[in-house]
């Protein structure tokens, strides 16, 4: 911590608590060890030093013995140039400064009952409201809990003009965040500002005029520390578990207006305790200190219209919108609307103009939230059956958003678009495809409707991963060009991170439980090169959703130990499917047809079983309904396979595992399978490809036998022995 | 030929919850062992019965369901009076129905003064049930919340949609809440972890796995109540481990083959004896599955289940 | 359970013969494995493999048959302690109890109860399976009578009670051909019973004062021969007996456990409410055979559901019949729903569209008891399937408008149905099926 602001914290302490003891002093003389003090309304005493310390102080006698402990808490004055004074020696100066300035406030209550309103709102002659009690505390905690309202902004003196301060003041409000002001600057405050431009201000329009003192800041802690105890089971005294149910649950920050004085610095070093950042408009030394938290402290020279959004971004603040602001209704009720010819106002994209879509991930900095923006014509400036072309580029930010995730936000684009009433969205990618209707346009709908829908949803659904999102529309040709190549790459290099992936490097495979509730002890495990069975969820699908949706189906397992590479167990996947099979599958491996296979639960794309006449496996497709060599059809197969049960020689799985390097390996792979539908051969033919190329049979597709061979084993095996099939060659099979 | 009887290895134990204040204070769960499987472990708090009472006078009750409360049913007051001194209702459920935005649609605030109303008049613990629309439980339980502050009450359902605000108010008033999760273990679970990570305390959750009566998807409940016991007391899973409630009267009384009379059914047989025997036989499944607290309505039917309860604690 | 599929195909003749009426041997294995098929079908077996594979696939408890023909009625062959661990396999037999000391009024009286209790629902016909009779008159010949009656007025499984074994071998004797349960045999008579047993092909009860005296009997007669034993441990109490029954036969194989139990609800209490509340527990927990005083419609009925609910597989949906239902007095403006065939799905929609009284047709599409999402998802109740299955199920006759109320979970296809389906306006309803009265309340406003 810089030495300048560790010895202003200290400097600032030891002026507030000498303060707080004169006052002290004096009022011991005038009423006695035994008078009673408090705030008004609350069961928490003076709440911070009762969270702190668990010392109920409920007379004059008791707020002495605090503060004498204090002092003993109070770090000396830095006066020798060579010492440096230790982070926390600032940071128990600041503690002092709280508990001495509870003190003072509690002192004040008893001198001038009414200097404070004890109101939610100011009255006409006291505009201080003062401590919140109990039930303002309860009542506006549920909100910070309950997350409709993201935080509170603690501000400290006053802006350069009026304009300025009603400007920050509604930029917040806007925000849902509670405004906490104390602290005069130049004998000004931003309260009075804000009343003399006219702004209501109280608890009900969350613009909270605490007091006009700096020391006023301390209902701000006090009403934190009693949401922590209220609402964190926090019990008092437990001084860490406080600290920590801040910095974790409530957020927080502090915005000073203003020279800073050393009485600031000292409340400052106070509330950085709780993790709780100060961003100034005066020049103030960068702060950081990993063991508090691994956002900036202190940043300074902030400009006024930048200050929110930057107290906004370093405090990580998630947005809440609740109201999509388009002119049409929305919801999934109109995701399957057609717009079709003769109600089309307008299109772009599926092929009769250029179309694309991409999400991409920026850094913090780089993005302006809310912002959408559209480069060339929208609707409005087209005639009716017109078209243009289509580009939308998604820049999102996030402190958990990782470059993963992209293709799995650009995805949604497709559903929340046709979510739209009179929109119509088909396709991803550069091959999508939007038609708006008639009615839509009448209504006034334009391209920018769709930035904020997609600036809404992408925070109300992906709000774990997703703090900022900026729309760009392009609608000019060069423009939509330029994007279209740049998305291309993106698509590239994102197939290729895919494709790359591989089970031995990923040290975490996923869980997928979804499914158990019609079958109890089915766990999927899907890995890099086996995706999940029912074709939905790859590996990446599952990292997503774990981190949207942390104590959801989708689980990291760190693999563990590797028992067998060929046949594909590891310890802890052991561990985890047995637990979570409630022990009645203890053991998996997931590249086994015939032991201990994974088990499945009932919505698998294909079923894999064995031929023995053939020596082979076969895979059929849920479409095909016609018989199979095993003699069973797909139904039956899938019963078998089903219902999360271990069955040997019978396994549920997805097309896409077909097409992986893993598939039954532990029985020889691809090489093994001699019959597929034939459909089924023509749906994975591209991407069979390379694996084909790898086992050396460039051809190997044709050496497979489809239902135009035969529906039994004995139709096939002549044809495959014509062929030349591996499998009849291989190790038995059973 | 002695028998060697084969015992679960049981390693954990159901949460006990306390509800309610004072001396009519009634404590639930503390199972060690599969329901009334007594030779091989306790229960120490027998399962306890709610007796439902409406905010206003229900409209398409079956005369047989009616005829107990027909003298109170437009007064939720003297109808909850009635539970408790005239068929000794150890608990109270109110149902909040005429919320319900496809209904009656009564305001937050007028719901909330019918609740306190009835909590200042009865000792007993009192259940409030919502009309099970997301938006408008949040509403109006948060309202109950705040206005019954002190009453310790048991309110819900309480779903993955709203049960950060209505958590954060009980928590913020101290009431118990009631974990809903449509007929689903692994959902179950996870909204008990929402609620933990809330930092809603461990002994004011109660699960309810919702209800299906019986030949209405019974046995979806009844096996996921058995997995979610199977699974807290010997598979050390911490966050199953809460006491069970069922608010099955209004889902057994709304069914056909209750409501239907004799005369157009005669295989059915008695129409009351019938509905009464499909209310407490759906009881006593749920029972049997792991049901702490059941929420019914016809005096008879509480009687045979109570009568089982006793029966199978003295077994 | 014994063998895995692929064990037991190990020891088929692998010839794909088809005989046993399966294409190969793998899936006659499969079928062998999962109890739908008996070894006895696949003529070339050897003895020898077929008493391998025979025990190990025998479930731990013995499947009993009480009767013959179509009132042949299966108990036991149960593999789990919980239904979500497989399923439960044989719902346990509902049985009425008549007395040789009731007059005859009574006994037609309670026998037209039990003949009249047939209920069908789902396409699954529910009804009580057996009539006991019990000798209760010391007097052989009244009894005897009272069994030829019940022979005579009903096909129905038989339980023949009593305590006179020379009256009780004189009955079975002469009904053996029915394949009657004896009851029972106690350490007293078992010799007698059991030879009797034996030579009649006749299932028997046992009776043992306790777990230990029943376990010793049943030994004693697994030693003579027998195989068809059903147990009664005496309590009248019966919920722990049952669990450890159970647990024996499966947890540790207890030879002497491995057969259905008889529970007697009807001597624990004299109120048919209470008799029917613990009916109900033995149907959760463990009986085989429940005996019940009298068969009212307003008891059997709940319990018969009870019953069915319990032992549905958990594995495999119910279903109801792809077909036009309509409820209420539907006309042609009734509006028309659909929905999947799950039969849970089809009450729920059933039921509040019934409580919204406004008649409608529903449409129930087969879609293999998936629910809505699931088999959408599955591609059973896509467009095309639907638009199919609309223009065949008749509804267009019956009707003069054209529009098609789809659960709001399918909202993704209704562009596409109204594509399938050009003369019908596609309408999205709720949902959730608790929405459906405001909802069509509102669409026939």
């Amino acid at each position: 911590m810089s030495k300048i602001i560790c010895s202003a914290a200290i400097q600032g302490a030891h002026k507030i608590v000498s303060m707080a003891e004169v006052k002290c002093d004096e009022a011991l003389e005038k009423w006695g060890p035994d008078q009673n003090i408090g705030f008004p309304n609350t069961t928490y005493y003076l709440p911070v030093i009762y969270a702190m310390l668990g010392t109920p102080v409920e007379t004059l006698g008791n707020a002495r013995e605090v503060l004498n402990k204090c002092k003993t808490l109070l770090p000396a004055i830095v006066k020798d140039e060579s010492w440096l004074p230790s982070l926390d020696s600032a940071l128990e100066a600041g503690m002092s400064t709280l508990f001495a300035e509870e003190i003072l406030e509690a002192i004040k209550y008893l001198e001038k009952p009414d200097c404070y309103t004890k109101t939610e709102d100011p009255l006409i002659d006291n505009i201080w409201l003062g401590a919140a009690d109990d039930v303002i505390m309860r009542k506006r905690g549920v909100e910070f809990v309950d997350g409709s309202a993201p935080g509170f902004a603690i501000i400290l003196g006053a802006a350069p003009t009026t304009e300025i301060a009603v400007k920050i003041a509604i930029e917040l409000q806007e925000k849902n965040l509670y405004v906490l002001m104390c602290a005069d600057h130049d004998g000004k405050t931003m309260s009075e500002q804000l009343i003399e431009a006219g702004v209501q201000i109280g608890w009900s329009t969350r613009l909270v005029s605490f007091g006009q003192s700096y020391t006023a800041g301390v209902f701000a802690v006090g009403f934190a520390v009693r949401a922590a105890m209220s609402f964190g089971g926090i019990k008092p005294g437990d001084f860490d578990g406080n600290l920590l149910f801040c910095r974790g649950g409530i957020f927080a920050f502090i915005i000073t207006l203003g020279a800073i004085t050393e009485e600031w610095v000292a409340n400052a070093a106070g509330a950085i305790n709780w993790g709780v950042p100060i961003i100034a408009d005066a020049p103030a030394p960068k702060l950081v200190v990993p063991e508090i938290c691994d956002y900036e402290l202190i940043t300074g020279d902030i400009s006024h219209d930048q200050i929110v959004q930057k107290a906004i971004d370093v405090r990580g603040l998630k947005i809440k919108i609740s109201k999509i602001d388009i002119p049409m209704s929305y919801g999934p009720a109109f995701e399957g609307e057609r717009i079709r010819k003769e109600d089309l106002y307008f299109e772009c994209g599926g092929g009769k103009t250029l179309g694309v879509e991409l999400t991409v991930s920026k850094d913090m900095s780089e993005v302006e939230d809310g912002k959408i923006e559209i480069i060339g014509p929208d609707i409005d400036e087209v005639k009716e059956g017109g078209s243009l072309p289509f580009g939308i580029l998604i820049e999102v930010a996030g402190r958990q958003m990782q470059p993963d995730f992209e293709p799995i936000l650009e995805r949604q684009i497709h559903h929340l678009v046709n979510y739209i009433q009179g929109v119509m969205h088909i396709g991803q990618r550069s091959i999508m495809w939007l038609r708006i209707g008639k009615a839509a346009a009448e209504k006034g709908f334009l391209l920018k409707h769709l930035g904020k829908v997609i600036h809404a949803k992408y925070h109300q659904e992906f709000s774990n991963i997703v703090d900022k999102v900026q729309v760009t529309i392009y609608t000019k040709e060069k423009k939509v060009r330029e994007l279209l190549e740049s998305a291309k790459n993106v698509y590239v290099q994102r197939d290729k991170r895919v494709e790359g992936m591989v089970d031995e490097t990923e040290e975490t495979f996923y869980s997928c439980t979804l499914c158990q509730s019609f079958a109890p002890s089915h766990v999927c495990i899907i890995t890099p090169e086996r995706t999940g069975m029912c074709g939905a969820y790859n590996w990446l699908d599952c990292k997503a959703s774990n981190e949207i949706n942390p104590t959801g189906p989708n689980q990291p397992i760190a693999k563990g130990e590797c028992f067998d590479t060929v046949k594909g167990q590891w310890k802890k996947i052991n561990d985890f499917v047995s637990r979570a099979s409630g022990r009645k599958v203890e053991k998996v491996n997931a590249y086994s047809l015939m032991e201990f296979p994974m088990t499945a639960c009932g919505c698998f794309e294909c079923v894999a079983t064995i031929l023995p006449m053939c020596n082979g496996v076969m895979v059929v497709n849920r479409d095909f309904m016609g018989m199979t060599p095993s003699g069973m059809k797909f139904t039956t197969l899938a019963g078998l396979a089903g219902g999360g049960n271990q069955t040997p020689g019978f396994l549920g799985i997805s097309k896409h595992y077909i097409c992986s390097r893993k598939f039954i390996k532990a029985e020889g792979g691809l090489k093994r399978v001699v019959w597929l539908p034939k459909m089924l051969k023509e749906e994975i033919s591209g991407l069979i490809k390379p694996i084909c190329e790898d086992i050396g049979i460039p051809d190997f597709l044709d050496m497979i036998a489809d239902e135009t061979v035969g529906f039994t084993e004995e139709e096939i095996l002549p044809f495959l022995q014509e062929k030349g099939h591996p499998a009849l060659a291989m190790g038995a099979l059973i | 030929m002695r028998i060697d009887i084969p015992r679960v290895a049981y390693t954990g134990t159901i949460k006990e919850i306390t509800l309610g204040r004072n001396k009519n204070k009634i404590t639930i769960g503390g199972e060690s062992c599969y329901p009334f499987h007594l030779f091989e472990g306790t229960m120490p708090n027998p399962p306890k019965i709610a007796m439902e009472v409406y905010d206003s006078a229900p409209e398409d009750w079956p005369d047989s369901a009616m005829e107990p409360f027909a003298d109170v049913v437009d007064d939720p007051v003297a109808w909850a009076r009635k539970c408790i001194d005239v068929y000794g209702a150890e608990m109270i459920a109110l149902q909040m129905a005429s919320t319900d935005p496809n209904g009656k649609n009564i305001p937050a605030d007028k719901a909330a003064a019918i609740a306190k109303k009835v909590s200042d008049e009865i000792e007993v613990p009192l259940i409030i049930w919502g009309c099970e629309n997301v938006d408008k439980d949040t509403e109006v339980l948060r309202s109950i919340c705040e206005i019954c502050e002190g009453r310790d009450l048991i309110i819900g359902p309480v779903v993955e949609g709203n049960y950060r605000a209505i958590g954060a108010t009980a928590i913020a008033y101290n009431h118990t809440v009631i974990a809903s999760t449509p007929i689903d273990i692994n959902l179950a679970k996870q909204l008990n972890i929402l609620l933990g990570n809330l930092n809603v305390p461990d002994d004011k959750i109660i699960i309810d796995p919702s209800i299906g009566p019986i030949g209405y998807g019974l046995e979806y409940t009844y096996s996921v109540m058995e997995r979610i016991r199977v699974a807290a007391l010997t598979q050390e899973d911490e966050r199953l481990q809460y006491p069970i409630i069922l608010n099955l009267a209004k889902e057994v009384w709304k069914i056909k083959e209750v409501n239907v009379s004799e005369t157009e059914a005669p295989l059915y047989g008695h129409k009351k004896s019938r509905g009464v025997l499909f209310e407490a036989l759906t009881a006593q499944c749920m029972l049997m599955a792991g049901a702490n607290i059941l929420i019914m309505r016809h005096p008879e039917a509480i009687g045979l289940v109570k009568e089982s309860i006793k029966d199978l604690m003295n077994s | 359970m014994g063998l895995s599929g692929i064990e037991i195909f190990k020891k088929l003749p692998k010839t794909n013969c088809g005989k046993c009426g399966v294409p190969t041997c793998l899936a006659f294995a499969m079928k062998l494995a999962t109890g739908q098929a008996e070894l006895d079908a696949c003529p070339d077996i050897s003895e020898n493999v077929k008493e391998e594979i025979g025990l190990a696939s025998a479930p731990p408890v013995r499947t009993v048959v009480i009767g013959i023909g179509e009132r042949a009625t299966k108990i036991g062959g149960e593999t789990v302690l919980f239904r979500h661990e497989k399923r439960f396999e044989n719902p346990p037999a509902f049985t009425l109890l008549l007395s040789d000391n009731m007059d005859d009024l009574e006994i037609s009286s309670r026998l037209s109860g039990f003949n009249n209790a047939v209920y069908e629902r789902v396409s699954v016909v529910m009804k009580p399976e057996l009539v006991a009779i019990r000798g209760d008159s010391a007097d052989p010949l009244r009894f005897n009578t009272l069994v030829e009656k019940i022979c005579n007025e009903t096909d129905a499984g038989l339980i023949l009670m009593n305590e006179d074994v020379e009256a009780l071998s004189q009955a079975v004797r002469k009904c053996s051909g029915r394949k009657p349960l004896i009851y029972a045999a106690t350490m007293e008579n078992y010799e007698i019973l059991g030879s009797l047993a034996l030579e009649l092909s006749c299932p028997l009860a046992v009776k043992g004062d306790g777990l230990e005296e029943l376990a010793d009997v049943c030994d004693k007669l697994i030693g003579m021969g027998l195989k068809d034993l059903v147990l009664d441990s005496g309590a009248r109490n019966a919920l722990e007996d049952q669990i450890i029954i159970r647990r024996c036969a499966l947890m540790k194989k207890t030879k002497a456990f491995g057969f259905p139990t008889i529970v007697f609800p009807c001597l624990m209490t004299g109120n048919l409410m209470k008799e029917t509340i613990i009916a109900c527990q033995m149907i959760a927990k463990y009986g085989g055979i429940i005996v019940l005083s009298e068969i009212e419609g307003y008891s059997i009925f709940p319990l018969l559901l009870a019953r069915m609910n319990i032992f549905t597989d958990p594995q495999r949906p119910m279903t109801v019949e792809e077909k036009i239902y309509e409820i209420g007095a539907v006309n042609e403006n009734s509006p028309v729903l659909i929905t999947g065939n799950f039969s849970l799905t089809y009450f729920i929609v059933s039921g509040e569209v019934e409580a919204s009284h406004v008649p409608a047709y529903l449409l129930i599409k087969d879609t293999e008891g998936l629910s809505v999402l699931t088999a959408w998802a599955a591609g059973k109740f896509g467009a095309d399937t639907i638009a199919l299955f609309v223009k065949k199920s008749g509804i267009e006759e019956k009707i003069k408008h054209r529009r098609l109320v789809i659960p709001g979970y399918l909202a993704a296809i209704s562009g596409e149905l109204e594509e399938e389906l050009p003369d019908w306006e596609i309408l999205i309803g709720p949902r959730e099926a608790s929405h459906l009265p405001a909802y069509l309340k509102q669409l026939s406003a």
